[in-house]
């Protein structure tokens, strides 16, 4: 294999980058629009849930523990008091809204709940004080945001008026201490960006290489078959290098994205990714006829990557019956090696195993490649 | 490296070449003998064998039997590689790099010097007619222009040996005859061509002529030969003459 046909052909695929603008365009603008969608649409917390309170307690004002737990809510922003309802009103108005889909739930504190609490801290009590939430389970996050920002409130005044907890679970954090959502995702759009748009090139590149007949004219000179999958390689593992530097820019200015270890470690498991994507589009060139065909293969890669590996929620999410799949799809090893570079701060020692695979994954997408073409002959 | 029967002083050397798709015989137990130096003119109507025949002589296409050898080596060569230049007949060059970009590109795939390549790209867009527009994109040029650039990539690195599919497709009157010059001018240095053309009645520049009709060679020779075997007055007449005497 020589170098210097090597690079000529990795020059001329980024050549024909630099004089199409609009592709150019596409390449940087379609990874930072990515990042800035999915970093506003889920990197941001639950805001402003409308919800009401009935709040039956009868204890007095000054002792009144759902007074003080209702304050609390206020002080945040995840829920929104549209109402507090009282004794007077009851309860049923208040749920009505919940029914009409007006409001997302109705928090209910009962008659006897200072009381109920003071006894249950005090281990006299013969039942857990309660609240009682009526809510409208269609959006799983809402459900979920309720919960979490009712029970950090309960917590906050409990421990204020130092009354015990009968178990309290206290998180020690190895990895990721405030780590929030976009920190979990970036890493995936990252490799999501690199995945795609290498593949894309690749095979609509060689689609039409074939097609206009330029891959006959360069196989009647000495460069070999090996050396043109190489120059590919190069080329668009570049390409897939730039745009993960356009995503970790964004992701760092627009959303203070977590990078504990070394980015540029994050950066080679891209690159290795990109090589082995192109190439994988490049094996696919050999099946499509033309541009339109190839573009076909795109959701088929698309889409069991963007919901199997990781990305979005974690493999162990996934289905069981399905969880073998994610295994096969490389995007896993590149997210969770880029994860576990960028939020657990770990070295190559740590991620070796996903080095390995993509690797390996890279060399078999090159070497399969190369076949082909020689096969062509 | 395997060496042609035929003799050190063959460019083409092919023994009973076939090549079949299905039960379609592209070309027919093909025998050729073409010497160092001669400038070659393959003729015939679409689908009768001529592309098919270069694309095996430079290595793209395996013959189902028969071999072929280019400059003594047997197809498809290695160790020549370098001494052939093939423009084929649809363009095959990139629009979307200029014209210099195409140049450099296959100047670099053959390993060429930099200061060599500089020189013959000068001599070669003259030749072509095209050095201003050598910083212009080729997508930006006309069909007539482009053909030209593909010419100058297969002549770029001043092969021994030359295939070029139809080179005057879409050339205009004028230049085509300069174009004929430049042939006759390799030719005279003591490079081989081998063309093919539609044109029949550019094809009596050359020094041989092969007549292909449905995969096979109808005839062979000077085109003064051919015309005084088939008691014609032009090559096309000739053609259709030796036609007739092979049953389709």
């Amino acid at each position: 294999m020589r170098l210097n046909r090597v690079l000529a052909v990795a020059k001329k695929n980024l050549r024909s980058l630099k004089h199409d603008r609009r592709t150019v365009g596409f390449l940087v603008m379609m990874p930072l629009l990515m990042i800035t969608i999915f970093g506003y649409t889920f990197g941001g917390n639950v805001k402003n849930v409308d919800v009401y309170i009935v709040n039956l307690d009868q204890a007095p004002q000054g002792e009144s523990i759902s007074v003080a737990i209702i304050e609390n809510l206020q002080s945040r922003d995840t829920l929104h008091i549209g109402r507090i309802y009282t004794t007077s009103d009851g309860i049923a108005p208040a749920t009505e809204k919940v029914k009409d889909a007006d409001i997302w739930a109705v928090i209910v504190f009962p008659e006897n709940f200072t009381s109920d609490v003071a006894r249950a801290s005090g281990g006299n009590g013969s039942q857990p004080a309660m609240i009682g939430v009526t809510i409208d389970g269609t959006n799983p996050n809402i459900v979920s945001s309720i919960s979490n920002e009712l029970l950090t409130a309960v917590r906050a005044v409990l421990g204020q008026r130092a009354l015990l907890s009968p178990i309290i679970v206290i998180p020690d954090l190895v990895y990721g201490k405030d780590a929030r959502f976009i920190d979990f995702f970036a890493p995936g759009v990252m490799g999501l960006a690199a995945m795609m748009v290498t593949f894309m090139l690749s095979i609509i590149s060689f689609v039409h290489e074939r097609g206009a007949s330029t891959l006959d004219r360069l196989l009647s000179t000495p460069v070999t078959e090996g050396e043109i999958v190489a120059g590919y390689a190069l080329a668009f593992g570049l390409v897939g290098l730039i745009q993960s530097c356009v995503i970790i820019t964004a992701a760092i200015l627009l959303f203070n994205v977590m990078i504990v270890g070394n980015v540029l470690l994050a950066l080679l498991v891209i690159f290795i990714l990109g090589v082995g994507n192109q190439g994988l589009g490049f094996l696919l060139s050999a099946i499509a006829k033309n541009e339109f065909q190839a573009i076909q293969f795109l959701p088929l890669i698309l889409f069991p990557s963007i919901l199997l590996s990781g990305v979005f929620w974690p493999i162990e999410a996934v289905p069981t019956l399905l969880r073998p799949v994610s295994y096969f799809i490389p995007l896993t090893y590149a997210v969770e090696g880029m994860r576990s570079v960028m939020i657990r701060g770990w070295s190559v020692d740590g991620i070796w195993l996903q080095l390995l695979i993509l690797t390996a994954f890279a060399i078999a997408m090159l070497v399969l490649s190369t076949y082909g073409l020689k096969r062509r002959r | 490296m395997e060496r042609a029967q035929g003799g050190e002083g063959d460019a083409i050397l092919t023994n009973k070449l076939r090549k079949e798709y299905g039960s379609l015989v592209a070309v027919n137990d093909l025998d050729l003998k073409i010497g160092k130096g001669t400038l070659y003119g393959m003729i015939g109507p679409n689908g009768s064998g001529k592309t098919t025949t270069i694309k095996m002589l430079v290595g793209l296409l395996r013959a189902t039997s028969g071999n072929a050898f280019v400059l003594g080596e047997r197809t498809p060569i290695k160790d020549n590689i370098a001494r052939i230049g093939y423009m084929p007949q649809d363009m095959a060059i990139y629009t979307e790099l200029s014209v210099h970009e195409n140049l450099e590109l296959f100047a670099e795939l053959y390993s060429m010097d930099k200061e060599v390549f500089a020189k013959r790209e000068e001599n070669l867009l003259r030749v072509i007619d095209l050095v201003d527009r050598k910083n212009s994109l080729v997508s930006q040029l006309s069909g007539g222009m482009r053909h030209r650039v593909s010419l100058a990539c297969a002549l770029i690195h001043n092969p021994d040996v030359m295939f070029l599919d139809e080179p005057t497709v879409g050339v205009d009157p004028e230049l085509r005859v300069g174009f004929w010059k430049y042939f006759s001018e390799l030719k005279s240095s003591g490079k081989t061509v081998i063309l093919t053309t539609h044109y029949m009645d550019e094809a009596v520049r050359c020094d041989l002529v092969g007549m292909m009709r449905l995969g096979e060679l109808i005839g062979e020779g000077t085109p003064k030969q051919l015309m005084e075997l088939t008691r014609t007055q032009d090559l096309e007449s000739a053609f259709m003459s030796l036609s007739k005497k092979v049953p389709a």
